[in-house]
């Protein structure tokens, strides 16, 4: 991606363009796993540091921006969020509840098409498959986390997820070229 | 005895980071060798990550985007071998002949080659003063050293701690494994039965070495186990990780 390539090579205005680009949606991100504005604002920020310092490594052949981004901006919130060491809610503050602060999905690469796509397929999984997947990817549970909090043994949650995930995939295979991002 | 089928079913969960830390580690291990599973986990990360868009477009606040940009220009501003890229462009034009070029490259050549052995030289003369500082501190009267062993992850890695009755001290670790990226190595005090008690974090160089000055709990002064694990880059007040090195002794 031309981006990345140019802010590796200290291009600031490359940065800015990549901020604006992908702001909501990782914002949106981390929000979701912290729920907490100043905490996602911080760690919104290492993100961005942390692509500006280290873009060089991001290898096209490995994978698109938006899953390099994705997954670090995840990492790092999950991170933070257990460093907190609290997984305690604030219920109905923070994103959900400002409405006027939703982003305008057709501002960002994150498109409401691809965003209608992946809630669609995630309706057609059973909640018995949904729930770890939920679990793991926005609070940052373990599989035995998630046993634990959802009553159910190991190996079942093992299974649930695995093929959860792989409908997903399956789900969203069809799509390829929409997520081209 | 785990076979390549038994690491594959592991994957999803691992690009979910679901895994328990001692799966983590095996699967860790496995993917170090073997690249059709590297693979398999880039194409499971790339599925994990469409979940991003269940939540929803947040802005963050507009001063966000300003402080990052001015962060980015304080590194820029600071000096290293770069501004050497565009004052570059500007002589390259104000020179006609091809000899003048010929002059400019060996000049830039030479102060490149100045600014190396320059930072070179501060490296090695960083180093010495904090070994210097390191002598000096465990020769204090009273003060301890303490010596750390790598295990299991860290396996290798040693370790020396000094510190005076003060708690100032200073640790000096080598063959450190290197850290990923967003991870730093995290110092920790472990006294009785107590919750082990943080402290900072450090990266090790290129080579291995690891050095961290600290000032301890005054409870560890007196009788503590340290211990160094792997945690996110900013410390984290639980650990996370397995332990890497470990002092062995009640001091």
């Amino acid at each position: 991606m031309e981006l990345l390539k140019a802010i590796a090579a200290r291009d600031e205005a490359a940065l800015a363009q990549l901020y604006d680009r992908y702001r909501a949606i990782l914002f949106g991100l981390l929000m979701r796993i912290l729920n907490n504005r100043e905490e996602a604002e911080d760690v919104l920020q290492e993100v961005f540091l942390q692509v500006w310092r280290k873009a060089e490594d991001f290898d096209e052949e490995r994978g698109r921006p938006f899953t390099w981004l994705v997954t670090l901006g995840r990492s790092r919130g999950i991170d933070r969020l257990r460093t907190l060491a609290s997984r305690e809610r604030v219920a109905e503050a923070g994103a959900r509840d400002a409405v006027e602060e939703i982003s305008d999905a057709a501002s960002d690469a994150f498109k409401s098409e691809q965003r209608g796509l992946v809630n669609k397929a995630l309706a057609q999984l059973p909640d018995e498959q949904k729930r770890p997947l939920m679990l793991a990817y926005f609070d940052g549970l373990t599989q035995s986390e998630i046993a634990t909090r959802l009553g159910a043994p190991l190996g079942t949650v093992k299974t649930r997820m695995r093929t959860g995930l792989m409908n997903l995939r399956e789900l969203l295979a069809g799509q390829g070229e929409s997520f081209g991002f | 005895m785990m076979v390549h089928e038994d690491y594959k079913e592991m994957i999803p969960a691992r690009a979910l980071s679901a895994l328990d830390a001692a799966e983590d580690r095996v699967l860790n291990e496995h993917l170090e060798n073997c690249s059709e599973c590297r693979k398999e986990l880039e194409e499971w990360q790339a599925t994990a990550a469409t979940l991003a868009m269940v939540a929803d477009p947040v802005e963050p606040s507009p001063e966000l985007r300003e402080r990052i940009l001015s962060e980015v220009r304080k590194e820029l501003s600071t000096p290293e071998v770069i501004p050497f890229r565009s004052t570059s462009r500007n002589i390259w034009r104000s020179f006609g002949s091809l000899g003048a070029m010929a002059a400019v490259v060996l000049f830039t050549a030479l102060i490149v080659g100045l600014v190396v052995l320059w930072r070179e030289n501060r490296e090695i003369n960083e180093k010495l003063a904090v070994a210097n500082e390191f002598v000096q501190l465990a020769t204090t009267p009273g003060a301890k050293v303490s010596e750390l062993k790598g295990i299991d992850l860290g396996s290798g890695a040693t370790a020396t701690l000094a510190y005076d009755k003060t708690g100032h001290a200073i640790l000096i670790a080598n063959k450190l494994p290197s850290v990923p990226q967003g991870k730093a190595y995290q110092l920790w005090f472990i006294v009785g039965k107590n919750p082990p008690m943080p402290g900072k974090t450090f990266s090790p160089d290129s080579g291995g070495k690891g050095v961290l000055k600290e000032q301890m709990p005054k409870e560890a002064v007196d009788s503590a186990i340290f211990a160094i694990t792997l945690e996110p880059e900013r410390g984290s007040i639980v650990p996370t990780s397995p332990i890497y090195l470990r002092s062995f002794e009640v001091n």
